[in-house]
């Protein structure tokens, strides 16, 4: 266990020395994705815009204009987004990087870094998006912005073991690749992204309290729509980051040198 | 000093088997060392009791059948594959030629592939650009090495891959094949390329099915055969 841990902390080390890689292969997939369009990333923002616009569309009824719903949406839809595009592309991860593991002796979190940095920078247009919905919506930025970064920090925080988790889960069962993809598309009903929790009995209340997703969203979506400490969300959060780092790293130690078997 | 030593190296791996229609006594590949079983799962052993030194000036040249682990062996060597038993003990930096054209991006262009490889390769920013001039030098490509390197036709990629590939500075190097690229200009070129590289390098070790490739090269002849040494001149 203890060689196990040293490896994988072995690995994330020198993996950080080469940040200078995992950066700069992040900004080139981006930059591909987007290479020919005329629009090019801000394409992530329109994309961004368009799912909070419908959401607030459908689904606000009484006032089309209610501006903490269009909030509420908006900061949910930024999370969900994140959550659920690091979760889905990190299962086939180590099979798009087989050329790079089964050529390279680059670390294994190098490409754990790599997925995250993308993430990360995708997530940022729609975060430019997000704040410019929020002030639109009246909510001038104040002290609870900061609270509100606190769950942006631990939702970073999470990345890189969350893309680890899964990364893993796709190699040893690929089929997971679309097991994943569907309940992460299904997921997005069973979490408050769009529904507002208000003391609902039965499916609602489970998919509220015992989904942690509902906790990362809540961390940083409490401090701006409802002027509140999500100190209930935050422990819960990091809790469950600490457990997801104990398998991560757990994986990554015992693991990492079998990827290139697997793949 | 510049050595490898390898005291009865074994590499063995499981199985992951597909789900297959095919009759299981027809799974076996004739392929990549032997299968066997362990309990109820399936292992490969792809190098099995390989046992050698080499020290500054040793040039290898591993042959054998398709097979026969001469590639798993250059990985073992390089850090890719980890071995199961046995003890490897390597002084020197290790660089490899295993893909030439590993980290290309068809979309950027050959600058900046060439900043990518660099930063693939370990180097610094320092030394990506003191090796900038001389990578487009030796590739000839002149003003194609601002275009984006889909734009390359397959010699262009080649002469660039192969330049970039080439500026090392290896005291142990590992081959799988020798390579070549380009017309027949660039070939001679290339040639003269290896043969300084393999000049320069303390130790090469070389897999390939080139018998007069491995005489004219080497001074060291490994034979494997289903992952073990069938013998060592």
């Amino acid at each position: 266990m203890i060689a196990a841990l040293n490896g994988a902390f072995d690995d994330i080390s020198k993996a950080m020395r080469l940040h200078r890689v995992w950066i700069a292969l992040a900004h080139e997939d981006i930059g591909d994705q987007h290479r020919r369009t005329t629009l090019g990333p801000l394409w992530m923002l329109v994309n961004y815009f368009a799912f909070v616009g419908t959401f607030a569309f459908v689904f606000v009824t009484k006032d089309a204009s209610n501006p903490s719903y269009i909030a509420y949406v908006a900061i949910g839809m930024l999370v969900w987004f994140y959550l659920t595009e690091t979760i889905t592309m990190s299962v086939s991860l180590f099979q798009r990087e087989a050329s790079f593991i089964q050529g390279t002796t680059l670390p294994l979190f190098v490409y754990v870094m790599r997925l995250t940095m993308q993430c990360i920078i995708r997530a940022g247009y729609s975060l430019a998006g997000c704040v410019l919905i929020l002030l639109l919506s009246g909510y001038g930025i104040n002290t609870n912005w900061l609270l509100s970064l606190v769950g942006l920090l631990l939702l970073i925080l999470a990345t890189p073991a969350f893309v680890v988790v899964f990364a893993f889960l796709g190699a040893f069962f690929p089929d997971s690749e679309f097991i994943v993809g569907n309940l992460m598309r299904v997921g997005m009903f069973f979490t408050p992204v769009f529904w507002v929790y208000s003391g609902q009995e039965g499916v609602q209340e489970y998919a509220y309290h015992w989904n942690p997703f509902t906790y990362f969203l809540e961390g940083v979506r409490e401090p701006i729509t409802a002027g509140i400490f999500p100190g209930h969300s935050l422990a819960v959060t990091g809790y469950f980051c600490l457990g997801l780092w104990a398998i991560a790293l757990l994986l990554l130690g015992l693991y990492r040198k079998r990827i290139v078997f697997l793949i | 000093m510049t050595s490898i030593t390898l005291n009865n190296v074994s590499l063995v791996y499981r199985l992951f088997e597909k789900l297959t229609l095919s009759a299981p006594g027809r799974r076996r590949s004739a392929l990549g060392g032997n299968i066997a079983k362990s309990g109820t799962k399936q292992v490969v052993q792809a190098l099995d009791g390989v046992s050698f030194e080499l020290k500054a000036g040793d040039r290898l040249g591993l042959v054998g059948p398709n097979g026969a682990g001469k590639t798993t062996l250059l990985k073992v060597l390089y850090g890719i594959y980890q071995p199961s038993g046995g003890t490897i003990s390597i002084t020197g930096k290790v660089d490899a030629l295993f893909n030439i054209h590993i980290g290309f991006r068809p979309e950027a262009t050959g600058r900046r592939n060439i900043v990518l490889r660099g930063l693939i390769s370990g180097w610094t920013a320092a030394e990506i650009e003191e090796k900038m001039e001389e990578i487009i030098d030796f590739s000839e490509l002149g003003d194609f090495i601002d275009l984006p390197f889909k734009a390359y036709s397959q010699g262009m990629a080649a002469r660039l891959a192969f330049a970039a590939a080439t500026t090392l500075e290896p005291e142990i190097l590992l081959m799988d094949e020798w390579i070549g690229a380009g017309d027949a200009s660039f070939q001679e070129k290339a040639k003269r390329r290896m043969d300084e590289l393999a000049e320069k390098a303390g130790i090469i070790v070389l897999a390939s099915h080139d018998d007069a490739l491995i005489r004219r090269v080497c001074t060291k002849k490994l034979t494997l055969r289903a992952g073990r040494v069938e013998s060592l001149a």
